[in-house]
């Protein structure tokens, strides 16, 4: 291949001129980019307005797509189901039976617990849902973890409030537009959660691993108190996030903590719960840590 | 020139589509679009398209557009895909000033330096989107940015076949 002739694109005093001043523009851009960049580093806050207008614009697009994938994949399993139906049926009767047990234990212990709060007057605080949506995407392009929840602030979502699906705790919002909200998993790095172990009751701190696994470390230094399958729960300290809502399950230790994978897994569940700040002044905190 | 008239139907009369100069942009936002994808993964290693694409496109053409034009590009992208704001912005610029400083450097090019170019300007920009994370709060080991420069360096030759490909159309050739 014959070199380039470099960047003197001929004796045309007019295609030079319009060279150099295109290379004062791409620095003058540079510029521009690196004081946007300082200011998404210090001043998220002030790209709200923004990053909720471009959430509202790509959302609807994502929320139609999953919205077929789902329904692509809801054919090929159910067509699984149908030809497995006469096993499946045993084994679900077979299950339905030991959960049929359990239940009434289940019950059994709710009246008792019931009987020992009146005893001991403690005051039940209830879970205040503010929206339930869908996860539509994800940011699979990314280091971070962020997730897409298809309602926005015209369900009341604002940002710092936490979300969980029914398995577990996903996360929390971080950006809301009008129609859909960005959701910082829990399996980011930056997302720290409090928690205890629900075997002993010992604190624990939650943070991300961004691989889609979360590093638990004991408050307490000393022997490693973790056990391989333990499941830790929201402990409610800090009062972003409710307390007891399972986070997720230790699958190996380390030298002085843990690995645990998510129990709500961010693919998988079908709907997200939004609810309202445990404390109200942790909405405020959380704006402000962002 | 009177030959090609002589051949299959449809050679004559070809020229440049209309929105011809409209076309490379028009394809590196529709790679940054892709993140609006319906993907729910807790592993981030796709690549960022956007900037394979850019960098697939300059690599082809030095003169496919100037080089601030990789400014609102990179604004496109870092919404499209919730980066922090600025950051593609300012990256795809200076990869396009790098490249025109490479290109009065390097005395040949061939495919293996085009494609050692990508992945080292993928690399520097995988850097500095770990740096940026660290930065924001959630730092992580180097090593784990690894895996998305391989991959994305295995992309660049398919980034670099679409973008020959949608060139030639563009051109009627």
């Amino acid at each position: 291949m014959a070199p380039p002739l470099g960047a003197r694109p001929g004796w045309s005093r007019r295609a030079q001129y319009s060279l150099f001043f295109s290379f004062l523009l791409a620095l003058a851009s540079l510029a521009v980019g690196l004081i946007m960049l300082a200011m998404s580093l210090v001043a998220p806050a002030s790209y709200n307005v923004v990053r909720g207008a471009a959430l509202d614009a790509t959302a609807p697009v994502t929320g139609a797509l999953s919205e077929v994938v789902t329904t692509i994949r809801g054919l090929g399993s159910g067509a699984g189901n149908y030809w497995d139906a006469a096993r499946q049926n045993g084994k679900l009767k077979a299950q339905r039976a030991r959960m049929f047990r359990r239940m009434i234990e289940a019950k059994a212990i709710a009246q008792e617990n019931r009987q020992l709060k009146a005893a001991l007057q403690l005051r039940e605080r209830s879970e205040r849902a503010v929206a339930s949506g869908r996860i539509v995407g994800s940011s699979f392009e990314s280091l971070r973890r962020f997730a897409v929840l298809s309602v926005g602030t015209s369900d009341g979502v604002r940002a710092g409030m936490p979300v969980r699906a029914p398995d577990g705790l996903i996360g929390r919002v971080v950006d809301a537009g009008t129609m859909a909200s960005r959701v910082l998993l829990i399996s980011d790095r930056a997302n720290i959660v409090p928690a205890r172990i629900l075997r002993n009751g010992m604190a624990a701190i939650s943070t991300g691993r961004g691989d889609g696994t979360v590093d638990l470390r004991p408050l307490e230094v000393g022997r490693n108190p973790f056990r391989r399958g333990d499941i830790v729960v929201t402990s409610g300290t800090g009062g972003l996030y409710p307390p007891l809502v399972p986070i997720a399950r230790v699958v190996r230790l380390d030298d002085d903590g843990a690995i645990a994978v998510p129990l709500a897994d961010p693919s998988d569940a079908s709907f997200a719960v939004v609810e309202a700040p445990y404390e109200r002044a942790a909405i405020e905190a959380a704006k402000e840590a962002r | 020139m009177v030959r090609a008239g002589l051949g299959t139907r449809g050679k004559l009369e070809r020229g440049p589509r209309p929105y011809a100069t409209a076309l490379p942009p028009a394809s590196v936002v529709a790679a940054s679009a892709l993140a609006i994808l319906p993907i729910v993964t807790q592993l981030g290693w796709y690549p960022d398209f956007g900037f394979v694409m850019l960098i697939a496109w300059r690599l082809l053409r030095g003169d496919v557009w100037p080089a601030w034009w990789a400014a609102p590009l990179g604004f496109a992208n870092d919404l499209l895909t919730a980066s922090p704001i600025g950051l593609s912005v300012s990256l795809w610029t200076a990869a396009m000033l790098a490249l025109d400083l490479s290109d009065r450097r390097t005395m040949w090019r061939d495919y293996w330096v085009e494609w050692a170019l990508a992945v080292a300007l993928i690399a520097v920009g995988e850097w500095a989107h770990w740096k940026i994370a660290a930065l924001m709060g959630a730092p992580t080991e180097l090593r784990s940015i690894a895996p998305r420069v391989i991959i994305a360096a295995l992309c660049f030759p398919l980034a670099a076949w679409a973008v020959a490909r949608i060139d030639r159309w563009r051109l009627g050739r």
